[in-house]
């Protein structure tokens, strides 16, 4: 099957990617004026322990032995322990206790374009030049244009603000929580316990998405706009197309237009929209978890570069880029399985 | 949303008129301008028959096309006195939920372009079960045999496995055949050809049109068939309808209109025809184009391009006419005819003729 053929040949392709990937990101971490052992003695360091330190640390070898180390402990997976940051702790308990909170965080905030975007824009399609497509159309631009950073510092006032503004209160909506703390993610660790323990552990589940939703909000923003637009106009493409005029004059209903013909003609252009954002959701989190408080990966990424920590900074890195791979090859897959004509073309 | 399949009527007779087209108006209303894309239009189809349409393009021809086939939008709007009425029914007006029922049961339509008109994401059987599913109620594997007869009945070789392949594995001809199977499971009694060939190389446009005659005859199927190729016209039609914006400008039996073409756009048509004059290096041309036409005619609307015209031409509104008077079928819009009348009287004959259309329409 040539689109088969296709998936595993991006399948392998992903590997130099990687990499090159990882690569780059030596150079850009080692080139740097990121100095590790300055960083772990502090500004009163004695000169000849700093010797000693970057002695021990590895930093005088050759810098050729230094990439291969890397590279060699990258790809079998020994991430390393933390310098500066929390020193001894291994980087994979770190990313452990941070990640969970960026998860639940990308999570939602790629569930609300995909869930709110798409069918704004699908429906601002198939009625276009509406009053409806009107209002949905420049919301998305509008929604579009604001900048993470503003939109978020104003959410947070808002909401802490609400009882003064609209008459009610944020913090003590459906369950009480705080605005800007990180969210409770226990439920995480032990899945089981929302069937075994139903009573406590869905409040819980609750309030850690009551929190989590005006960050998610934020973080989606632009990703709402786009899936919005791009939606809007795949449609409208599709909608003009002959097939879907064909379809017509067989004397198909709308419903099965609009669902079967239309729908999976317009998902073709959506999905790189998709996947693209779902990597900048994971990158670009660091600003709004820090204005929302929620200490994620992006801040722990943030913390550890400007603090000089080398192994997390790299090993983050990675995990960046294998996530980026990873997303990249999902695309594919899905690629291949919406469009039968992938892979065709090199036959 | 089944429907059972009806068997085509035995009684009906082969002069029974199926399709009546009367003062058909497509009127394309934008921000800029009215466009006038069809204007009062009357035609028949009859049993087992098939009309040609030809003309340029831009002549609208395929704005009639869709106008029979309920698939005209907004902005564009079919006038109020038209009138289309296929086996007794008036499809003008109708909900869309009407149309469907009509659309490929009674009537189906084969678009232009083969390549576009095949959904690309889904099984060229899939396409064609939809059909029957909707049309005769037809699914399972009840469907998959009811779809390989048809792929085998538009003679695409080795139809089982082809059922499962994409439209991009088919080439062009072969896309075709499969658009014009996937019309034929609605089981039509009329069958809209919207330029069918025109994308086709020659070798397959002869195939097609052979297949076309050949279900024809199978299928006591009623034919529009639509292009602007004159020799394709002359080897499919029964009955030819010659357009020129938006009107019909000379209509007749296919051997009238080839052997004693009328109108002056249809003589330019013939001669334009490649291959008509060997000894001559250039092709004959009709020079200038098809006006778009924006606003009620009140003149002839080929006058600036007739090679025949006089002043009469830029004031008086042709109305059809029999070209020779007392012998029916053969009629054209042009001041010129009928024969046997002189230019004044046969002016005259025009202006009485429009004038008593005109009360008519305001008297509806």
């Amino acid at each position: 099957m040539a689109k088969w053929n296709y998936f595993l040949r991006r399948l392998l392709l992903s590997i130099p990617v990687l990499i090159l990937g990882t690569t780059v990101a030596f150079l850009i971490i080692r080139a740097g004026p990121i100095d590790p052992a300055a960083a772990i003695l502090g500004p009163s360091g004695d000169p000849t322990e700093y010797e000693q330190l970057r002695e021990s640390l590895g930093l005088n070898d050759p810098l050729w032995d230094q990439y291969l180390d890397y590279m060699w402990n990258l790809f079998t997976f020994n991430l390393g322990q933390s310098w500066v940051i929390s020193p001894g702790d291994g980087a994979y308990e770190l990313i452990a206790s941070y990640a969970p909170r960026t998860l639940w965080l990308g999570f939602w905030s790629i569930l609300i374009p995909l869930f709110i975007g798409i069918p704004l824009g699908f429906y601002a399609g198939l009625n276009p030049n509406t009053l409806s497509d009107y209002f949905a159309s420049f919301g998305g631009i509008v929604w579009r244009a604001m900048p993470n950073f503003w939109l978020a510092i104003i959410l947070v006032s808002v909401l802490s603000q609400s009882e003064k503004l609209f008459g009610f209160e944020w913090a003590t909506f459906l369950v009480e929580t705080n605005i800007v703390t990180p969210p409770p993610l226990g439920f995480l660790g032990d899945p089981l316990s929302l069937i075994t323990a139903p009573g406590e552990t869905w409040p819980v589940v609750l309030g850690a998405t009551k929190q989590i939703l005006p960050a998610a909000l934020v973080l989606g923003s632009a990703s709402m706009g786009n899936e919005m637009r791009i939606g809007r106009t795949a449609v409208l493409e599709t909608v003009n197309s002959k097939y879907v005029e064909t379809a017509r004059a067989k004397g198909m209903s709308r419903r099965n237009i609009v669902w079967k013909h239309i729908f999976r003609n317009a998902m073709i252009p959506l999905v790189p929209v998709i996947t693209g954002e779902a990597f900048l959701l994971i990158g670009g989190s660091v600003l709004v978890e820090v204005v929302f408080g929620i200490n994620g990966i992006g801040y722990l990424f943030f913390q550890s570069a400007i603090q000089g920590d080398l192994p997390l900074v790299s090993s983050l890195l990675f995990v960046f880029i294998l996530t980026l791979v990873v997303l990249n090859i999902i695309q594919d897959l899905l690629y291949t399985v919406l469009d039968p004509r992938v892979g065709f073309e090199d036959q | 949303m089944s429907r059972t399949p009806e068997p085509h009527p035995a009684t009906a007779s082969a002069d029974e008129t199926m399709l009546a087209v009367e003062n058909l108006q497509t009127v394309f209303h934008t921000d800029k301008e009215t466009v006038r894309a069809v204007e009062g239009i009357t035609f028949e189809v009859r049993e087992g028959e098939t009309v040609g349409i030809v003309g340029e393009s831009g002549s609208g021809k395929s704005v009639t096309a869709r106008s029979i086939m309920g698939l005209v939008d907004a902005p564009g709007r079919i006038g109020d006195d038209s009138s289309i009425e296929f086996r007794g029914r008036e499809l003008t007006g109708m909900t869309e939920n009407e149309y469907r029922e009509v659309r490929g049961s009674g009537i189906a339509m084969v678009f232009q372009d083969p390549l576009t008109s095949l959904n690309p994401v889904y099984t060229v059987g899939n396409q064609i079960k939809e059909t029957l599913r909707v049309h005769q109620g037809i699914r399972g594997d009840a469907a998959d045999e009811a779809a390989i007869d048809l792929l085998e009945s538009v003679s695409i070789p080795d139809a089982r496995r082809r059922l499962d392949e994409y439209p991009h594995q088919f080439s062009g001809g072969m896309r075709q055949r499969v658009v014009i199977a996937m019309a034929l499971a609605c089981d039509p009694e009329l069958l809209i050809c919207d330029e069918p060939t025109t994308a086709l190389d020659v070798t397959i446009q002869a195939q097609i049109l052979e297949l076309l005659q050949e279900l024809q005859e199978e299928r006591n199927l009623s034919i529009i068939f639509i292009t602007h190729d004159m020799g394709v016209i002359a080897e499919i039609s029964d009955w030819v309808n010659v357009m020129y914006a938006g009107e019909i400008a000379e209509s007749g039996p296919v051997g009238e209109i080839f052997e004693n073409p009328a109108h002056p756009y249809t003589e330019g048509l013939l001669k334009s025809i490649p291959g008509r004059f060997p000894d001559e290096t250039y092709l004959r041309t009709i020079d200038g184009d098809v006006p778009t036409p924006t606003e009620s005619p009140t003149d002839c609307r080929f006058h600036p391009r007739c090679p025949k015209k006089f002043d009469a031409c830029e004031e008086v509104h042709p109305a059809p006419v029999d070209v020779e008077s007392g012998r029916g079928g053969h009629q054209a819009a042009c001041l010129l005819y009928p024969d046997g009348l002189t230019r004044e009287a046969a002016v005259k004959e025009h202006e009485r003729q429009m004038e008593d259309s005109d009360t008519e329409a305001d008297d509806e």
